[in-house]
């Protein structure tokens, strides 16, 4: 019995950290080109609801999932464009791009909210209680896999190839990557949108499998946790990993916490990933001299100079 | 016959009034290296920032391996091999050296990489792996690698801006033979922008001279020159000063006793038991190349910088202890070299900056008045005429001759005791730097106790009363001005002491 | 192929936040009216209507100003930390912070004078706001810690704390299905002026002008303005910039913690998770948008205010309350980008040899 809860512990926690995972890793990636994007929740929601949608209308899953990825980085190169080519500040986009992205997915999925879902995505293997860890491992979503290879791929990309290399050049001083030769805008812009689209992921994911039906603010901050999460995992693909579990955990134990007996405030659980997190960054910049992790040119607007 | 690879001919560019270059001629002999001398604002990096493209010249056309370029850009620059090493590195300090030579999309040794690191790092003495990461090398080396990012990336036009300023002696000596290997071996065209003569005659094969935006001199062969030659085309003939120096002189003002100060952050040379006096109706003229401890110096005398060994004495009064604050109090002004980003704070409107001295006098309790701000505002630009139409613009939009005269005549309005004053005409056209000239003279004639540091010679021999040579932090010279003369004083500045 | 390159003009029009904001007020509007067309709306008819259910009557037009009270009161705190260029992302956990303070005065201590315990509760509100700035704002001016990071970290913080008290210690047993505090007794409400417009709003009044005065006309600001210009320049004048922008950020903190404490006072009158709907967050878009002008702030607060009222009412007609928050966002977006054209110039580069 004890067995089986425990696994059903891990079980939500992959859940959970799955989605936080994919939206982190997409942002991270746009930070590496040294743009800041507030509008992760923003990017969620929408890809969430488009997914939503689609499924809905057409039963067609992979379609879903292409759509909500699609509009969501449609959505994001609205980010791209205001900061990388008009270079305004990225601070105050990002958040609008919130807002905004919470407002027009809640008005498009107004006729959508408690409809029933013709598709699901699958497991893998079919398992209704796993019993140890080689069936929780089985048994999980397909995204899982996916988020999986993305965090290998992307780690693989950003330290062994010329492309992810370009990329973090670009974020780490702009203008020596333009005295390169690299196209920074394009680098910044094409990094934002391609952001975007893990955060549609992460969206579909949400409202065609973690949850899943669609209503308003159904992201209830998950967005504000995966940048967090790029903060916390030191803007390593794999150390966001380890706090992408982290952070899934305490949101899989919370509700679990009075079953297992315990008198901490299932409240108070929940707020100590951020308080973790403060703690890391701060402590980081004290002892590394400021050196967090954190791309070296971000949020700031490259302007390539001239006379 | 030598080849000429690279020609720019009759380019001239100004920034709003200022001409920064007048009809110039230049040209590069293929697998040379050039000297390319003269003084800070002669128009050197404007000209270099032509040649890769960064600025566009108004009159001119560029030739490059005979054929004439339109319209020249920085892509295009580096498609024909030209590549420029900044004075600030253009490296990614958290990246491997290998990323940093390879990245580019113009890098020639995708293939044959550690073939060609090999043979490099051997030209250049480099011992560090390239897997390490920039932020562990020394400066000497991180220009190491700035050099050879050039070679990866094919080009073979370099135009080196001020390399050595920031080398050891031992480094500067290295870097010499790096080039001439360069050049010799790898047909590569150097350019060496400095304005350092020891360096010019040791390192190049021919040199070019550019005095107030004009080529004063073209392709001499740097065997057939003597220092005395270079110096006299750099500074040009020394004009009789007009400025009366009948000038009396009283008390010591400015006392500054045995000190002492270490650089933390960079290599610049620490200033080494420097004591000087400045009496009142004196101009001290500070002369040094820049970079030589004078902004140290006069950031301590003015009190940002705390972290020192000696003493500060304002008439008498020792202030070695105190802050900004209570040394403005004594009335010590300090015009700073750095005219925006120090002195005035960029994006802050005309009106706030023309308080930033004495803003504390227009207050009551809390309270700014802003017509006491404006009334003083407005005295300012009338008695020193600055042209500003509006005080609620941003600083930055008044020319560079008014921005000076606004920092200046704030804080000359009070006739200061003592005046530190930093390269106050630097980069300002020929009527603007007359103006503050006068300025300064009429406070010395006031009574006030002058520091002037200043790199331009002409300056320092027109204001002043005696001269201090600064060279790595050191005092190595000092003139009284009817006995100086600018040549001594030249080599004086350039290290050499006969 | 052209390549363009950007600079930002010498020169820029005085009055060109106010022209970008018209602009974006009118791309928000389009913006708007198509997704109102889309919905099979008439935007004339359900603006019209909006209008009129938030500036048509005394009664609508107080509801409007009761609710634009947080927007400006956070906004103004928000322009004053902008004054040393540093943002205050945690509004909205401040406003919680404002509600947490004023409400632990008031059930630890007992105050007969009705006016003097609004008073103190105010003020106490108004420190909560500066204690939820304070661990962001010393670890930025000791170490650097970003501190658009961690403002955003205390929002979470905050909102769990308060999720917490509001489940825990401070539970209503009255409040079965929404879980919120007790009430604070009707001698602490904030009275109103006339209809239903609060006196928070004369609060809000008030502080616009002592904003304004500190920005604008008295020494602190002059030394905020010169520290946020340069560091170096301020160090040359012999401020300490280091510790006014400590100051500014817990005033900025503390401001939104006021609006906290207005809002409860005036409005939901206890703590719960609905004492801001996303003010912090707006008062950003309100700040941003005015170029963290007061005036405009107060301004602009205003308008919104209306538009979340109008917004609101309109749910009655089917249309959903969110077209309100589309309208602002993109009344920013359009704004942002107009800026754009204000503030740099274009140049094109050719590319032919």
């Amino acid at each position: 019995m004890f067995d089986i809860q425990l696994m059903g512990l891990l079980n939500a926690t992959l859940q959970a950290g799955t989605l936080l995972f994919i939206a982190a890793l997409g942002e991270l990636i746009t930070e590496k080109s040294g743009i800041l994007n507030l509008g992760v929740e923003g990017m969620i929601s929408v890809g969430a609801v488009s997914g939503f949608m689609v499924a809905v209308n057409t039963g067609n899953l992979f379609l879903s999932v292409l759509i909500g990825i699609f509009s969501a980085a449609l959505f994001s190169s609205l980010h791209a464009f205001v900061t990388v080519i008009l270079k305004q500040d990225q601070t105050v986009s990002g958040l609008i791009l919130t807002i905004l992205g919470l407002s027009l997915s809640a008005l498009m999925g107004k006729k959508y909210v408690g409809k029933k879902l013709p598709v699901k995505i699958e497991s893998l293997v079919d398992i209704d209680e796993p019993s140890n860890i080689y069936e929780v491992l089985i048994s999980q979503n397909y995204i899982f896999y996916l988020a999986i290879f993305l965090m290998v791929a992307t780690s693989f990309i950003l330290k062994k190839t010329m492309f992810g290399r370009r990329l973090e050049a670009v974020g780490e001083d702009s203008r020596a990557a333009d005295s390169m030769g690299l196209n920074v805008n394009k680098t910044q812009f094409i990094a934002t949108c391609v952001g975007g689209g893990f955060s549609g992921l992460a969206g579909v994911y949400l409202t065609l499998s973690y949850v899943p039906y669609w209503t308003d603010n159904m992201t209830s901050g998950r967005g504000w946790i995966a940048l967090a999460l790029v903060i916390f995992g030191g803007w390593k693909p794999y150390r966001t990993a380890i706090g992408a579990v982290l952070f899934g955990f305490l949101e899989a134990l919370v509700p679990r916490l009075q079953t297992y007996g315990f008198e901490l405030s299932p409240y108070l659980v929940k707020i100590t990933p951020y308080a973790i997190t403060i703690i890391i960054l701060v402590v980081l910049t004290i002892y590394k001299g400021g050196r967090t992790g954190a791309p070296n040119n971000i949020g700031i607007p490259f302007f390539r100079e001239n006379r | 016959m030598n080849q000429i690879i690279l020609e720019a001919k009759n380019i001239s560019k100004s920034f709003g009034k200022t001409q920064a270059l007048k009809n110039v001629d230049f040209y590069l002999n293929k697998a040379q290296i050039h000297g390319l001398l003269g003084e800070n604002g002669a128009g050197k990096s404007s000209l270099m920032n032509i040649l890769s493209g960064i600025y566009q010249p108004e009159t001119g056309s560029i030739y490059i391996e005979g054929k004439k370029i339109k319209k020249l850009n920085p892509d295009l620059a580096a498609r024909f091999g030209i590549g420029m090493v900044h004075q600030e590195f253009r490296l990614i300090n958290n990246f491997s050296i290998k990323d940093n030579l390879t990245l580019s999309r113009s890098n020639i040794y995708k293939d044959n990489f550690e073939e060609a690191f090999e043979k490099y790092s051997d030209i250049f003495s480099l011992s560090a792996e390239s897997k390490t990461l920039i932020n562990e090398l020394s400066v000497g080396e991180k220009q190491k690698i700035e050099i050879m990012k050039l070679i990866f990336n094919n080009n073979n036009i370099m135009l080196l801006d001020e390399p050595t300023a920031v080398l050891t002696p031992q480094e500067t000596n290295q870097l010499k033979i790096s080039l001439k290997k360069l050049s010799s071996e790898d047909n590569k065209t150097i350019v060496l922008i400095t304005h350092k003569l020891k360096e010019i005659q040791e390192f190049t094969e021919s040199i070019f001279v550019l005095k107030d935006g004009v080529m004063v001199a073209k392709d001499l062969k740097t065997q057939s020159v003597t220092k005395n030659d270079l110096i006299t085309l750099m500074m040009g003939e020394i004009k009789i000063s007009k400025v009366r120096k009948d000038n009396l002189k009283g008390n010591n003002k400015l006392e500054v006793k045995n000190i002492f100060f270490e650089n933390n952050h960079s290599n610049v040379p620490t200033l080494e038991n420097i004591s000087l006096t400045v009496q009142s109706g004196e101009v001290l003229g500070i002369a040094g190349v820049s970079g030589n401890g004078q902004v140290e110096l006069a950031n301590i005398i003015s009190g940002i910088e705390r972290e020192y060994k000696g003493k500060v004495i304002v008439n008498g009064k020792n202030i070695s202890n105190q802050g900004v604050r209570a040394r403005k109090n004594l009335n010590l002004s300090y015009i700073p070299e750095n005219r925006l980003g120090v002195g005035l704070a960029p994006g802050v409107s005309i009106i706030d900056n023309s308080a930033v001295k004495d803003y504390f006098k227009s207050r009551l309790g809390p309270h700014l008045s802003s017509n006491k701000m404006l009334d003083y505002l407005n005295l300012l630009i009338k008695q020193f005429s600055i042209k500003a139409p509006d005080p609620k613009a941003e600083v930055s939009t008044l020319s560079g001759g008014n921005m000076q005269k606004l920092l200046m005549g704030r804080e000359l309005i009070s006739n200061p005791e003592v005046i530190i004053a930093a390269q106050p005409t630097r980069g300002l056209d020929v009527s603007a730097v007359e103006a503050l000239h006068e300025l300064i003279i009429k406070q010395r004639d006031n009574g006030a106790a002058v520091m002037l540091v200043s790199e331009d010679l002409d300056e320092l021999f027109k204001l002043s009363d005696r001269i201090i040579v600064l060279y790595e932090g050191q005092i190595v010279r000092e003139f009284k001005i009817d006995e100086a003369d600018i040549e001594s004083v030249g080599l004086a500045m350039a290290g050499s002491i006969e | 192929m052209n390549k363009y390159l950007i600079s930002k003009k010498i020169v820029t029009n005085d009055l060109s936040t106010f022209y970008s904001f018209l602009i974006g007020l009118s791309v928000g509007i389009t913006i708007g009216s198509i997704i109102l067309l889309v919905q099979g709306q008439n935007p004339i008819e359900v603006f019209s209507l909006m209008l009129r259910l938030s500036v048509g009557s005394i009664k609508s037009i107080s509801s409007s100003l009761n609710k634009a009270t947080p927007l400006i009161l956070a906004g103004l705190g928000i322009s004053i930390i902008n004054s040393v260029k540093l943002w205050n992302i945690g509004a909205e956990g401040q406003i919680f912070m404002g509600g947490i303070a004023l409400n632990f005065m008031y059930i630890s201590f007992e105050i007969s004078n009705s006016k003097l315990s609004i008073i103190l509760l105010l003020l106490s509100a108004f420190i909560g706001g500066s204690i939820c700035i304070l661990l962001p704002a010393a670890a930025k001016v000791l170490f650097g810690v970003n501190e658009i990071i961690t403002t955003l970290l205390f929002n979470y913080i905050i909102i769990g704390f308060t999720v917490y008290l509001v489940n825990g210690p401070w539970k209503d047993p009255n409040s079965l299905n929404f879980p919120a505090a007790t009430y604070v007794g009707k001698e602490v409400y904030l009275p109103t002026v006339f209809g239903r417009l609060s006196y928070g709003f004369i609060i809000c009044i008030l502080c616009t002008a002592g904003v304004y005065y500190l920005k604008e006309k008295s020494v602190f600001g002059y030394e905020l303005r010169i520290s946020g210009g340069s560091a170096l320049t301020a160090i040359y004048a012999g401020i300490n910039a280091k510790q006014k922008a400590f100051i500014a950020m817990l005033i900025g903190g503390g401001l939104a913690g006021l609006a906290g404490g207005v809002e409860l006072l005036s409005q939901t009158h206890r703590v719960s998770t609905g004492l801001s709907q996303g003010f912090g967050y707006t008062a950003i878009i309100v700040a941003a948008i005015t170029g963290m002008r007061p005036l405009g702030i107060f301004l602009v607060g205003s308008l919104f205010g209306a538009l979340t009222i109008g917004g609101t009412v309109i749910q009655t007609m089917g249309v959903s309350s969110y077209i309100a928050d589309v309208i602002q966002a993109t009344t920013l977006f359009g704004a942002l980008i107009s800026q754009f054209f204000f503030t740099y110039k274009i140049m094109k580069v050719s590319e032919d040899v």
